[in-house]
């Protein structure tokens, strides 16, 4: 009574970032013919400087979703707004300006800020999204605790990031090195735990997985990428801004669920989270290339608020009812 | 006799209210199959999840091949592998990697993908006999399975201790054989196995000792010699039960079968199947069973309206007129009532209480101006059936999952009497039960017969038809195969029908004897 099961077929069909990419294909189109200044090179290197902040912000929040009981790290973009005034106010004011210096503090600090969340959500045994909300809330107040309104200026080696006169600048190295450390990572047997973590807790602790420490290393993987994230949103706005940064939040999430990664976690990865944060902005291109006059931000988040659902309900079709939200 | 691989002393755990161990010790040794048995929320679980490691106990001394297994991965490391009640396979993740779950340690990788893709497709064809793509999500496949991956990982972990808790449950009666052919071949390579289970007849067939617990406390440990279905029983129960069970192999009542209830003709379970009759008298209770998915599960699900047919749906007959169970709301309607043997996918809310999961289906019923829940007939109702069942429980108010498997099973069925139904379609109920709730549950059915209901009822366990069911349906290819009629309800022609009339059953238990 040998039975065979019908290997899946590993087509396209199976891949969970699929439905991105047809949006990202239709939205290049789509620019191309309203608004082909996006293809010249200017166009391309101001896109890159605005991209890369939240393209950096999903990704940091994806190794944190991926490892489950639905942790959505709310608190990423007061997180940004963070690294980004400290660094601004208490290291460049006082001259410490070397980029090492600089690159350091932004990354270890992120990643002490969510080990300090994965470390309530652990040990306290707090549900994760009351902590990252409440992370949300204090960073929002400390932020301008620290500094009250947009001041101060980046060091010389940081001022012309922001300018967008070429695309091969140091805020696409950013990107790049994230990516590297992503793909050296999924090569691991800690990034098959948090895969498994995610996929089913209980099941991967009573086999022996260290659960804890794995979600503890989700979240510093997760701060690593916030690090950079700041280092990439400060060059973008060339000083401090305490409010600002909270954008990220709501901004990554959407980028994260239309990229096709789980909430529930298991499923998913930064793949997907980027190119739903080029999804993102090319929506907002598009918008902004029709004239909608003073209404338009609103059309804009209409579009993403619409888009959101039409990615979780394509996705129910596509996965046969066991959808993205469970 | 070898020295002791796993020594318990005085162990005691308690949650909240729930005494699970009251004072348990035994040991057992490398090269022995060692049982633990005892009825339901005697606190064999607790003990098998204290022994991996996933519950601490509240005192007492545990100490497995010179350790004490204090977390899951303390135990893995002392070479103690578990086998869960629960199935805990990520639907999620790959084949493979639910096979190899734990086998890394946090950074280093213990092997490489290549090679364990392989290992995954041999150990599966060995144990499933099924040719699988590791590379496959495990969610896919059905239930007896992933049963096979949960069993195949312990395999893979090459563990000094083995623990199966109730492991035989999901698989069917070919697949349970191989499993001991496997646990075999471990107990003779010097592995202490651990085995804990209901099933009195597997455990006579292949165990060496039998420690059997009762309300946490060790009763005996048995040696094989004196392991028998009557001296376990007499141990596991209770004194002031033991009466009501002796009497549990009377012969079926092939009395005048009374008016159809239910009825279908022509009934088709998927397009390509064969098409065939069946009716459901008044006074009848109807076995149902088959080997591993041909069709026997379709087919209740369907009388219960939880599933369609390709062609002739199920009819309920009610005095002149037939309505069809065309639905989910319709059965309910009609009164037919379904229990799940799957509880954690198809029966409990584990967030809400003891008391919500047995209420469920009555709120509907005691309304007051048609909107508000009218509170005392429905408590009246839980303490009925909470008396009914003896179900062991603190507060009504406790979460349901604070109760043992089997004490959450017992609420399920309670939930299914208490909507006062016309027909009961059970499938697989007794899945993880023991024989003393077993037993009570027959009573009980016998009695909901008597009082003119019908009962349908699925199960993989031959045993469990015998002196109870008046008649047994039996499943392959998606249709009824053979209907086995009052004295013909034995092993053997079931058996026959099962496998298609091949002679098999002498293969299977020729088998089975051959161990001892």
């Amino acid at each position: 009574m040998s039975r065979a099961y019908p290997a899946p077929r590993l087509s396209l069909g199976n891949l969970y970032y699929n439905g991105a990419v047809a949006l990202l294909v239709v939205l290049l189109i789509v620019s191309a013919i309203s608004g082909p200044h996006l293809f010249t090179m200017d166009g391309l290197a101001g896109a890159i400087i605005v991209l890369v902040p939240l393209m950096l912000a999903a990704m940091a929040i994806t190794p944190i979703a991926l490892v489950g009981r639905g942790s959505v790290d709310l608190a990423i973009g007061p997180l940004v707004g963070f690294l980004n005034v400290t660094a601004v106010q208490w290291l460049i004011s006082s001259n410490v300006t070397s980029p090492i210096a600089v690159i350091a503090w932004v990354v270890c600090l992120g990643v002490a800020y969510e080990l300090l969340q994965a470390a309530i959500i652990v040990y306290v045994r707090v549900s994760p999204i009351i902590v990252t909300l409440s992370g949300y809330l204090v960073l929002s107040g400390i932020n301008l605790v620290i500094m009250p309104k947009p001041a101060g200026s980046v060091p010389d080696w940081m001022s012309d990031w922001g300018s967008g006169t070429t695309v091969w600048t140091p805020v696409l190295l950013i990107l790049v090195a994230g990516f590297v450390v992503w793909f050296l990572l999924t090569r691991t047997a800690f990034y098959q735990h948090l895969r498994l973590t995610g996929a089913d807790e209980r099941m991967a602790y009573a086999s022996g997985v260290r659960t804890d420490l794995v979600r503890l290393g989700a979240h510093a993987i997760g701060g690593l990428f916030a690090g950079l994230c700041a280092l990439a949103y400060t060059g973008l706005i060339s000083s401090g801004d305490p409010t600002q940064g909270s954008n990220y939040t709501l901004s990554a999430v959407t980028a994260l669920v239309l990229g096709g990664t789980n909430i529930a976690g298991g499923r998913g990865g930064i793949v997907g989270s980027a190119i739903g944060a080029i999804d993102m902005y090319l929506i907002t291109y598009v918008l902004s290339t029709f004239n909608f006059g003073i209404v338009s931000g609103f059309v804009t988040q209409l579009a993403f608020g619409a888009i959101l659902v039409m990615a979780l309900l394509s996705n129910i079709f596509l996965t046969g009812g066991k959808a993205a939200v469970r | 006799m070898l020295t002791d691989e796993v020594i318990v002393r005085d162990l005691y755990k308690s949650f909240g209210e729930t005494k699970a161990l009251d004072g348990c010790s035994f040991s057992a040794s490398g090269g022995e199959v060692h049982a633990i048995v005892g009825e339901n929320g005697s606190g064999k679980s607790t003990l098998a999840k204290i022994l991996s490691g996933v519950l601490h106990p509240d005192s007492g001394e545990v100490s497995v091949c010179g350790g004490r297994p204090h977390s899951p991965i303390a135990a893995r490391r002392l070479g103690i592998a578990t086998i869960f009640q629960e199935v805990l396979v990520a639907d999620d993740a790959s084949v493979a990697d639910n096979l190899f779950v734990g086998a890394d340690e946090l950074w280093v990788r213990g092997a490489k993908p290549g090679p364990r893709r392989r290992r995954a497709v041999d150990i599966m064809r060995r144990l499933a006999e099924m040719e699988i793509d590791p590379n496959a999500p495990a969610g896919q496949f059905p239930l007896s399975v992933k049963q096979w991956m949960v069993i195949g990982r312990a395999i893979l972990a090459k563990p000094k201790v083995l623990i199966l808790d109730e492991s035989s449950a999901a698989l069917d009666l070919d697949a349970t054989i191989r499993l001991h052919h496997e646990i075999r071949d471990l107990r003779d390579a010097g592995v202490c196995i651990i085995l804990v289970t209901h099933r009195i007849a597997e455990l006579v067939r292949i165990c060496d000792r039998a420690t059997i617990l009762r309300d946490g406390r060790t009763v005996a440990t048995l040696e094989k010699a004196d392991i028998s279905e009557k001296n376990l029983m007499t141990l596991m129960t209770p004194q002031a039960r033991q009466s009501v069970l002796t009497k549990s192999r009377a012969t079926p009542g092939g009395a005048p079968l009374g008016k159809a209830v239910m009825r279908a003709s022509g009934l088709r379970l998927t397009v390509a199947a064969e098409p065939f009759d069946f009716a459901l008298h008044k006074g009848e209770i109807v076995g149902v069973t088959g080997l591993d998915g041909q069709g026997q599960d379709h087919f209740v699900k369907a009388l219960a309206g939880l599933q369609t047919v390709a062609a002739g749906i199920p009819e309920v007959m009610d005095d002149a007129q037939c309505t069809a169970v065309s639905g989910l709301a319709e059965a309910d309607r009609l009164r037919i009532a379904y229990v799940s043997g799957d509880r954690k996918r198809d029966g409990i809310f584990p967030q809400l209480s003891i008391y919500e999961n047995l209420a469920m289906g009555l709120y509907r019923r005691h309304l007051v101006a048609g909107c508000w829940i009218s509170k005392a007939p429905i408590l009246s109702a839980f303490r009925t059936e909470v008396a009914r069942f003896s179900i062991k429980i603190g507060s009504p108010f406790n979460k349901i999952t604070s109760l043992s498997g089997g004490n959450q099973q017992k609420v399920l069925i309670s939930r299914a009497f208490a909507s006062r139904p016309r027909v009961i379609v059970l499938n697989d109920p007794a899945r993880g039960v023991d024989l003393g709730t077993k037993r009570e549950l027959y009573d009980e059915l016998r009695r909901f017969v008597v009082g003119g209901g019908a009962v349908i009822y699925l199960s993989s366990e031959i045993e469990e038809f015998i002196g109870f069911a008046n008649r047994v349906e039996v499943f392959r290819n998606d249709s009824l195969s053979g209907t086995l009629i009052g004295g013909q309800v034995d092993e053997q022609p079931i058996l026959a029908a099962m496998f298609g009339q091949a002679p098999t059953e002498e293969v299977v238990f020729e088998d089975a004897e051959s161990v001892l």
